[in-house]
């Protein structure tokens, strides 16, 4: 030991030694290396929601909660009602900013404002039993409904609202999914010089909504203040004439938006007697890829509308996703739409008379829809819009079969394979067990519904994408052959809301930083 | 005509009285009358009077006599003589007027009729050419003034145009004309002692008559009862003490009403001060003696009310002539700078100017002066340590060029610093704190810290921590530059050690990543080791220091402490038997830490992986938990802000050549042990993940670093003379050279390059949004949301950004859980309560930082219960419709946090008194002294300057 601390290397030697030592062991607790998993969101069931039947007056209405939901839970069905006084003040005191002058020259614009009742509403229909379907046809002049579920009631709570005239400049099937109160809704379709194109505005909350609705016509955004400022009370609901607001386009695009509170939109377009009826479906908000799904396999007019809202020029490519494939049609690949603009393509000649789903790009955010139109003397005309996967599972609550009508799911999984289950739930007697339906990647795939037993009069359709499955879109056309000509309303599968994905939360002080 | 008559008063004073005796006697003009008296003198004084002028003219009075009494006797008993024109010569026993001294205040007397009272140039007894006093002057809180500065030689440089108009004089050789005495009534006997005199010739002042100082006229003054040559029977109080009482007795009799109260209010606020200062200093008996003299004067105002009764008349009349005598009131700022300077030298504040013994202040070396001969900013920029902060200070200001200036700091470790040294103070005091979702837990003490020091750079907290934080390089190189002087001799040396130290990977990590606590524990280091080797040598007060230091360090970094307890452990066993003293001083500097942060630390050892964490934010991102074993070997800790492994290479190359070095073995063989204890740490330490954080090995690796850079630097002398001994080997040195300056060239570029920010940035956006802020009624929070990596990160704000130490403190489990259920539910879009939930706990904003995401801000939006404010690039802002009241705070204080941080404050005083260097020294000179051979001053003048007798 002296001797080797009294060499000179000795020191030198012992060092390396522990150096050494010291790198075998960090090099051996060195950990392997772990791969980052993003922790993932947990479904949970929704607790409560709320939907706007926008005018169910003659209509029939139909509210499902899909079976399978445990625990308590009801949901009701009622007529919008001013919020009693106390709560008004409070709100009306919390609101941000008042701007009764606008308010002012946009009720003027009003073509008739929903009379409040107080009180004096019928009692709220209750339901509480999940896994039924509920519908009901609704005199006309009823005030938009209300639907509200909680609890059991709420996970996957849907509604819709479908009207079937014979005649008149109504004629048509006309059906609406009710819609969530939201601060943003987009919708695409003809402008008021060609249809009479009414807003319908409901605001269901406790707390005034501050309405803005900006149009972007096939010229550009129509700039005018007076959709903005519009203000809805609690409890109000209002329709605006869209040719006061932008008498001359012949295609548009409308924003609602709100600048406080929420509100609950929808477009009734009426094109005249014997061009049809119906409501314009929510399209999915501006995106730089867009899905138009849910167009039937059956003969008429394909019209593609197309709005980029940004400030930007752009070029749309367009995919079809057919029964046997998907690709670009011949001359109709791509599509110019102009900043601020929407623009109309023809897509008769490319995907007439098949179920399709359209795969727009774009390198600038954009929104489409899509007009049907059906066959015969009097026509009836349908939309579609671009619309959401459902990742989550889908509902449509009213679906029919009958002599004359039929029901048909359009499904289509443009980038991957999926299988889903189906389920049709009656609206009398127990739900049949649920059905594989498997869709192969970039295909269409068309479905016939047959009505379950007990669902002769109407049933409700539940699909849920089983895991694995790339995402799914799709829509419900509902088809009806009359002697004077096809009517023909199509939904958008809208993602279910019977789950909510909860993220993982961490409290952390480090949220304040970038 | 002019009659004279001199009066000695002689009290024990025999060792000066003789010589006193023969100088009266030796008068170039005779004296008219000599009378003597002897205030019970046990030494013969009375003797050597009654000698000297007959036993006639020899009074003899009780020991307890004063001296004003004693001339009042004399003067009773003299009779007038109507003819002359009488005059007075007051001379003490340990007073020596030069032989023409009283022919000379005649002269000024008859020059000057206004002339009542006259006196002589005061020398010192022993060193003769040592000026004591040419006239005295008071300031308003009566501290004594002389005008002079201590110690200073006579040249002539104070003697004017012959006659000096002065406040007062010294009774020791004072002439006064005997109609004024008696006009006066002399001397005020309620003055036994000390400031006689200056109530003497204030009230001659005030009543017209001239005080004149005569330079010509020459006295040598042994100041005996002041300097404590001698026992005092007069009284048995401590003489400083009733100098003190009688300065502000004489001030407040003299004053005129409206200058007393002001002087009464001067004075409270002044002595307490003064206590102060005096305990800082560890003069406790000085600090008493200040408190006890202003007590006994203010709790007997019966005293001071007789004593302002008799100086009534005339006394506003005539204050106008004093008080432009006064010493103006800018000299105390001037003395109170002195003392901090004197402080900062080392010297303790001790307030000498004016001081009866100012001249007897050991003498510094008188030599270090003359070798300053070159200008203050010539030595700072000549100086290698001062070049090598400003060229560090340099690399910097380049790397962190986005960091110097901008609007908020923050990121990484670093919450955004908000707030000022006032919030920061609150922070630590107080016991419930209404932050996040409320919290009962102690604030840890480095908000203490950084109050202080917050405090320190005029409540600034982002200055403080961007000086700190960023400033952390040129700081380490000047403390690792100025710790290694008494380690390393060889200059250059010390500058590559400090330049590679203050830009090792640590410090660019600390920086980059935000880490305030290790940046300062960096900075502190070099410290330590200087202080350990101190203590080593067994040093009591460097001990103290250390301990001080080392809470402060573990304030931030608490895994600091158990790698110095190990260390100071492996200390104790190889030196304690060496030393006397070196146990203890290692007890002292490992249990302060302990003492000042008692219960933080007890808290964490509850929780041991906290150690191992430091103070701010803890990110997964802020440290690399596969760091490999070349990182660690390295010194490199991974983590953002490392430059390449490699950069440190020549480092370890150099010191591992210094191990072939035979001299200073033993230095380098502890360097390296250093480094292997601190590697071996480190990979401890970077292997484990606390609360799902991977520790960061920063501090352990600065501790291997700085073992190995004394290891390397140590031995560096010997590479001069290696060169000189050959070709090969100087080209050999030559190799070692540029490897050993590789390091801190290549790290510096590399820092400079990559730049020193990221995730640490300049202008972080508040996370308070300012229509929240606005918005919110107090106690109401603001819920931020931040989505990343599919978590939502959330914090609570209230109606402010959160403060630096916010972010340590713990918020009760059960609402931390239900909390997080809500935010997660709410987050979701499943409808329900939740936003109910939130505004329980006073969430009335709920604030998602941009760019938002737009599920979340679809799914708030879809919320009911929330009401959109804004939304934009830069972020959304939500409501809650409800109002959400703030939580009421829990009733009641917590009294053992206020007893704890009343005990805390008063350990850490002492322990900065006991750490601080002071005059302990001092005061072993102030003792009783009975001979002046005793002293060793006076031993060492006694050959030289003794005029003769």
């Amino acid at each position: 030991m002296k001797s080797l601390i009294e060499n000179r290397f000795g020191l030198l030697v012992l060092v390396l030694v522990a150096l050494g030592a010291l790198y075998g062991v960090a090099y051996a607790s060195r950990p392997a290396p772990v791969a980052h998993t993003p922790s993932k969101p947990v479904r949970a069931l929704m607790e409560s929601l709320t939907t706007v039947c926008p005018s169910p007056g003659g209509s029939r209405v139909s509210v499902v909660t899909p079976p399978g939901a445990q625990g308590k839970g009801s949901a009701t069905v009622g007529e919008v009602t001013r919020a009693p006084a106390a709560d008004e003040d409070a709100s009306g005191a919390d609101a941000s900013g008042g701007d009764a002058s606008g308010g002012d020259a946009a009720n003027k614009d009003a073509q008739k404002k929903g009379a409040p009742k107080k009180g004096a509403a019928d009692e709220p229909t209750r339901l509480e039993q999940p896994g039924v379907l509920w519908q009901q046809d609704v005199k006309a002049g009823t005030a938009p409904l209300v639907v509200a579920g909680a609890g059991s009631m709420a996970a996957g709570l849907e509604a819709a609202q479908t009207a079937r005239l014979d005649a008149g400049t109504q004629r048509g099937l006309a059906s609406v999914r009710c819609a969530e109160p939201g601060s943003d809704a987009w919708f695409v379709g003809p402008g008021p010089a060609a249809a009479a194109m009414t807003l319908y505005l409901t605001n269901a909350d406790s707390a005034p909504a501050n309405v803005e609705v900006m149009i972007y016509a096939g010229e550009g955004p129509v700039l005018s203040d007076r959709g903005s400022g519009m203000v809805l009370q609690p409890g109000e609901h209002r329709t605006v004439k869209l040719s006061d607001l932008a008498p001359s386009p012949l295609v548009m695009a409308v924003e609602v938006s709100t600048s406080g509170g929420r509100v609950a939109a929808a477009i009734k377009a009426v094109l005249g007697k014997d061009k049809g009826v119906d409501w314009l479906p929510a399209a999915a908000p501006p995106a730089t890829q867009v899905v138009v799904p849910g167009i039937p396999g059956m003969a008429g007019l394909r019209e593609l509308y197309v709005t980029a809202p940004g400030e930007q020029d752009t070029v749309v490519q367009v995919k079809a996703v057919l029964k046997d494939g998907s690709y670009a049609l011949k001359n109709k690949e791509t599509v110019d739409v102009l900043a601020g603009s929407t623009s109309t393509f023809d897509l008769s000649t490319g995907i007439g008379g098949q179920p399709a789903a359209l795969v727009l790009t774009s390198d600038v955010p954009i929104i489409a829809g899509m007009k049907i139109t059906g066959t015969g003397l009097s026509q009836d005309v349908a939309f579609a819009a671009g619309a959401s996967p459902i990742d989550l599972g889908s509902v449509v609550a009213d679906n029919r079969v009958a002599r004359k009508q039929e029901s048909r799911l359009v499904l289509s999984a443009p980038f991957a394979a999926a299988t889903l289950k189906l389920q049709l739930v009656p609206k009398r007697g127990a739900a049949p067990e649920p059905v594989e339906v498997k869709v192969p990647a970039a295909r269409t795939k068309e479905i016939k519904l047959a009505a379950p037993p007990g669902g002769e009069s109407g049933f409700s359709v539940v699909l849920q994408p089983q895991p694995g499955s790339g995402p799914v879109y799709g829509g419900r056309a509902l088809v009806e052959d009359t002697p004077g000509g096809q009517l023909v309303t199509v939904q958008p599968l809208a993602p279910a809301t019977i789950w909510a994905l909860v993220p993982p939360t961490a409290d952390s002080p480090s949220a304040v930083l970038p | 005509m002019q009659s004279v008559t001199a009066i000695v008063v002689a009290h024990d004073g025999a060792r000066w009285l003789k010589e006193t005796l023969a100088a009266v006697r030796r008068q170039t003009r005779p004296l008219d009358r000599v009378v003597g008296v002897d205030n019970g003198s046990r030494d013969g004084s009375g003797q050597l009077l009654a000698e000297a002028f007959g036993g006639a003219n020899v009074l003899t009075m009780p020991r307890s006599t004063g001296f004003g009494e004693a001339v009042h006797e004399v003067l009773g008993r003299l009779p007038h003589d109507p003819r002359a024109d009488e005059w007075v010569w007051l001379l003490h026993d340990d007073c020596a007027p030069d032989a023409r001294a009283l022919q000379t205040l005649l002269w000024a007397a008859e020059h000057d009729p206004g002339a009542a009272i006259l006196g002589p140039k005061l020398l010192d007894w022993l060193d003769r050419r040592v000026l004591l006093e040419m006239g005295v002057t008071v300031s308003r809180s009566g501290m004594r003034d002389t005008g002079l500065e201590p110690r200073e030689y006579d040249q002539g440089q104070h003697d004017g145009e012959g006659l000096l108009d002065v406040l007062s004089v010294s009774t020791a050789g004072m002439l006064i004309r005997r109609d004024v005495w008696e006009q006066l009534s002399g001397l005020d006997p309620e003055l036994p002692l000390f400031r006689d005199d200056l109530d003497l010739c204030w009230r001659a002042r005030a009543a017209g008559h001239r005080v004149l100082n005569v330079p010509e006229a020459v006295a040598w003054h042994a100041e005996a009862a002041s300097r404590r040559r001698r026992r005092l029977a007069v009284t048995d109080e401590h003489p400083r003490r009733l100098d003190r009482r009688n300065a502000l007795l004489v001030i407040m009799a003299n004053l005129p009403f409206a200058a007393l109260i002001r002087s009464v209010f001067r004075n409270i606020l002044g002595s307490l001060l003064r206590t102060v200062l005096f305990l800082v200093a560890k003069q406790p008996a000085n600090a008493l003696d200040e408190v006890v003299a202003l007590g006994s004067l203010i709790g007997r105002p019966g005293r001071l009310r007789r004593a302002r009764r008799r100086r009534r008349q005339g006394r506003k009349q005539g204050y106008p002539a004093v008080a432009r005598l006064l010493t103006p009131s800018g000299a105390a700022f001037r003395r109170l700078a002195d003392m901090v300077q004197s402080f900062i030298a080392g010297a303790g504040p001790v307030d000498s100017a004016g001081r009866h013994h100012a001249a007897a202040e050991p003498g510094e070396e008188d030599g270090e002066e003359l070798l300053s001969d070159s200008g203050l900013m010539q030595r700072l920029f000549t100086s290698p340590g001062v070049l090598l902060c400003l060229a560090l200070l340099a690399v910097t200001v380049a790397a962190e060029r986005s960091l110097v200036y901008g609007g908020l700091l923050g990121g990484g470790s670093l919450v955004p610093i908000t707030g000022g040294a006032s919030d920061l103070w609150r922070l630590y005091t107080e016991s419930h704190h209404v932050t996040g979702l409320g919290s009962d837990t102690w604030a840890p003490p480095y908000v203490a810290l950084l109050a202080l020091v917050s405090t320190i750079f005029l409540g600034k907290t982002w200055l403080a921590v961007s000086v700190l934080l960023l400033g952390c390089v040129p700081l380490a190189g000047f403390s690792a530059f100025a710790a290694t002087k008494k380690m390393i001799s060889y200059t250059p040396a010390r500058v590559w050690l400090a330049a590679t130290y203050a830009l090792l990977p640590v410090a660019t990590g600390a920086i980059a990543s935000g880490r305030l606590g290790t940046a300062i524990v960096f900075v502190l280091l070099p410290v330590y080791a200087a202080l350990a080797t101190r203590i080593v040598a067994g040093s009591r007060r460097a001990a103290w220091g250390f301990g001080l230091l080392l809470a402060v360090g573990t304030a931030f970094v608490p895994l600091l402490y158990v790698l110095v307890a190990i260390l100071g452990g492996l200390a104790a066993v190889s030196f304690a038997g060496v030393r006397r003293g070196v146990g203890v001083a290692l007890a002292i500097g490992l249990g302060t830490p302990l003492v000042l942060l008692f219960p933080w630390l007890a808290g964490l050892v509850g929780d041991p992986g906290r150690i191992l964490l430091e103070s701010g934010l803890h990110d997964i991102a802020l440290s690399d938990a596969r760091l490999g074993a070349e990182n660690l070997l390295m010194l490199s800790p991974g983590g953002p802000g490392t430059p390449p492994v490699w950069v440190t290479a020549g480092l370890v190359a150099v010191a591992l050549a210094a191990l072939l070095v035979r001299r200073h073995q033993m230095v380098v063989a502890i360097g390296w042990g250093v480094m292997v204890f601190g590697v071996l740490v480190a990979i401890v330490v970077g292997r484990l993940t606390v609360h799902g954080v991977p520790a960061w090995p920063g501090v352990p690796l600065a501790f291997a670093a700085t073992g190995l850079l004394v290891a390397a630097a140590r031995p560096a002398r010997w590479i001069g003379e290696f060169a000189a001994t050959g070709i090969l080997r100087r080209a050999a040195a030559g190799l070692i050279l540029v490897v050993a300056f590789a390091t801190p060239l290549a790290a510096a570029a590399m820092w400079i390059k990559s730049g020193a920010e990221d995730p640490l940035r300049r202008g972080v956006r508040d996370p308070m949004p300012v229509l929240a802020a606005v918005g919110s009624a107090k106690g109401q929070g603001t819920l931020v949301l931040r989505p990343r990596d599919g978590v939502v990160t959330y914090s609570v704000l209230r109606g402010r950004a959160p403060l630096i130490g916010e972010s340590d403190l713990e918020p009760p489990a059960d609402a931390t859980k239900r909390f997080g259920t809500a935010v997660a539910g709410l987050a979701s879009g499943r409808g329900g309560t939740y936003a109910q939930t939130l505004a329980q706990y006073g969430v009335q904003f709920i604030s998602v930082p941009g760019p938002v995401d737009a599920s979340l801000h679809r799914t708030l939006d879809s919320e009911p219960a929330l009401v959109r404010m804004s939304l934009s690039a830069g972020g959304g802002l939500w409501k809650l419709a409800q109002p959400a009241p703030a939580p009421p705070p829990p009733p009641g204080g917590d009294s053992a946090h206020r007893i704890w941080l009343w005990a805390q404050a008063t350990l850490l005083i002492v322990v900065v008194i006991l750490a601080s260097p002071g005059a302990r020294a001092a005061e072993a000179e102030e003792r009783y002294a009975d001979a002046p051979l005793e002293e060793p001053r006076g031993r060492r003048r006694a050959g030289e300057d003794r005029v003769p007798v």
